[in-house]
């Protein structure tokens, strides 16, 4: 029997002699979650496209049939309407998703000009020495 | 004793929804009154959740305000006289959801920002578990407290009478004395948990993938949750379908019933979740005698005891071996599983209760 405490430790031997036999060598490419305070600017111009599903429109009631039904009636009465407001969000989005690459773009220039400058002068002094 | 209860928001399937619940069928068990309230109520919801305006107070009642994200008409009450209590749910990191739920990110990163705000002005800060309660002490908590999750064992699970049998064992077909003819039943692999960034089912389906390839080729994985986004449910069904084709089963909003079933056909349960303030899906494991693997993070080494195979580092090789083991080991299984009886003891939900009135009482006193 594996005590619960040796478990681990004999799961990592075992995997260390199989990878040894060539096991364990998977290419597992795909999807992978991204955990980073940062989106960037390729996500916020898929983002700025506003384009609601119009199936996400509906009742979570039960027997809300009805009411769905109600709901995507409002939608098609209102879609001119409606299509001035997501034209409005849209156009503001896109100009501000711009604006945002035009500054990162001369943020990573200045950023670069900076680091050459850096590297073409001679040492600074250190504390007077 | 007056005790109202205040929630951002109320939904069917929200845990804190049911853990709100569960105090006010305790309250009414001791005699105290108040009432409930959300500033967002899902119209499934019944009567026994008022809308947030229908609060009105007497001075001496006391607030018992839920906290797991931005609580922006939450914030007001505040500034009432009477004395409150937080109970802290845990905040999702955001750093997972920029990418995904940018608005939930919001909430989540504007709800930690604003946690010092709700842990100072309260009387009492109480978190899940001693996890959530450090994070308090660190928002700056005067006093604070531990009122784990309420957990009503399943009732499904009650006379489970230890672990299910090893698949391949003729018992785990049968259940009952073997039949000489029956086939062995395939390993089944399980996680209960919301489809969120957060619970890591991209390394889940990768762990569980190796496992399939280099130990058990029939295994199958069974993922239970309801997803973040339709979009992010639709990246984690095209990775099951890339890594383990047919081998996954996704399912969300299943019935109690359902559920535990499938902790009872289940031969191991699986975590990768990376954050955790308590988890209760271990607890709902541990009632069925399933082993658990799960990664030492959060609440999860306070709450699993050494019940749990506890995998620390990102070698999935490891975690394909630890799935092997679990699977194989019959006297491996029955020592989590006696082990996971006792750990269900330190979470009776008569003991979550006591802490609870323990510390709804020290804040009526301030």
């Amino acid at each position: 029997m594996t005590e619960p405490e040796q478990a681990l430790a004999q799961a990592r031997a075992s995997a260390e002699t199989m990878k040894a036999s060539g096991a364990y060598g998977d290419d597992l490419a795909g999807f992978r979650v991204d955990s980073s305070d940062v989106v960037d600017t390729k996500q916020l111009v898929e983002w700025a496209l506003i384009e609601p599903d119009p199936a996400n429109l509906y009742s979570t009631r039960t027997l809300g049939a009805p009411i769905t039904f109600l709901k995507r009636l409002l939608l098609r009465a209102l879609r001119q309407y409606l299509g001035e407001i997501v034209a409005q969000q849209t156009r503001f989005n896109i100009h501000l998703t711009a604006y945002v690459g035009q500054l990162t773009a001369r943020v990573e220039a200045l950023e670069k000009v900076a680091a050459n400058d850096a590297a073409q002068r001679p040492d600074d002094p250190v504390d007077g020495a | 004793m007056v005790v109202h209860q205040l929630l951002s928001a109320a939904g069917p399937v929200d845990a804190v929804t049911g853990q709100a619940r569960a105090y006010r069928r305790a309250f009414e068990a001791w005699g105290w009154g108040g009432s409930d309230h959300a500033a967002l109520i899902d119209p499934r919801m019944g009567r026994w959740i008022r809308p947030l305006e229908k609060l009105d107070p007497e001075p001496g009642d006391v607030l018992l305000l839920h906290y797991s994200a931005y609580a922006p008409r939450l914030r007001p009450l505040l500034a009432l006289p009477n004395r409150k209590l937080l109970v802290s749910h845990n905040i999702t990191p955001a750093r997972y959801l920029w990418s995904h739920e940018p608005v939930v990110a919001v909430y989540c990163s504007v709800g930690r920002e604003q946690l010092p705000e709700f842990a100072r002005s309260v009387d009492v800060a109480a978190g899940v578990s001693e996890y959530n309660v450090a994070e308090l002490v660190a928002a700056g908590a005067r006093r604070t407290a531990v009122v784990p999750i309420v957990f009503e064992p399943p009732a499904a699970a009650a006379g489970n009478g230890g672990p299910p049998a090893p698949s391949g064992s003729p018992q785990a077909v049968s259940g009952g004395p073997p039949a000489p003819s029956a086939p062995p039943k395939p390993p089944t692999i399980l996680f209960v948990g919301r489809i969120t960034p957060h619970k890591r089912h991209d390394l889940l389906l990768r762990a569980f993938a190796l496992y399939r390839r280099h130990r058990a080729p029939d295994a199958r994985l069974q993922l239970v949750g309801e997803p973040l986004s339709p979009a992010y449910a639709a990246a984690v069904r095209e990775l099951a379908d890339e890594l383990a084709p047919g081998a996954v089963t996704i399912e969300g909003g299943i019935a109690p019933v359902a559920l535990w079933e499938r902790y009872r056909s289940a031969d191991v349960f699986l975590s990768m979740s990376e954050h955790e303030g308590f988890c209760i899906p271990l607890l709902e494991a541990f009632s069925f005698g399933l082993p658990v693997i799960a990664r030492p993070v959060g609440g999860i080494p306070e709450v699993a005891g050494d019940a749990a195979l506890l995998c620390e580092g990102d070698d999935l090789a490891v975690v394909s071996e630890l799935l092997a083991l679990a699977v194989s080991d019959r006297e491996l299984r029955d020592e989590l599983a006696a082990r996971a009886a006792r750990r269900l003891a330190a979470y009776a939900p008569e003991r979550a209760l006591d802490s609870l009135r323990a510390a709804v009482i020290a804040a009526s006193r301030g």
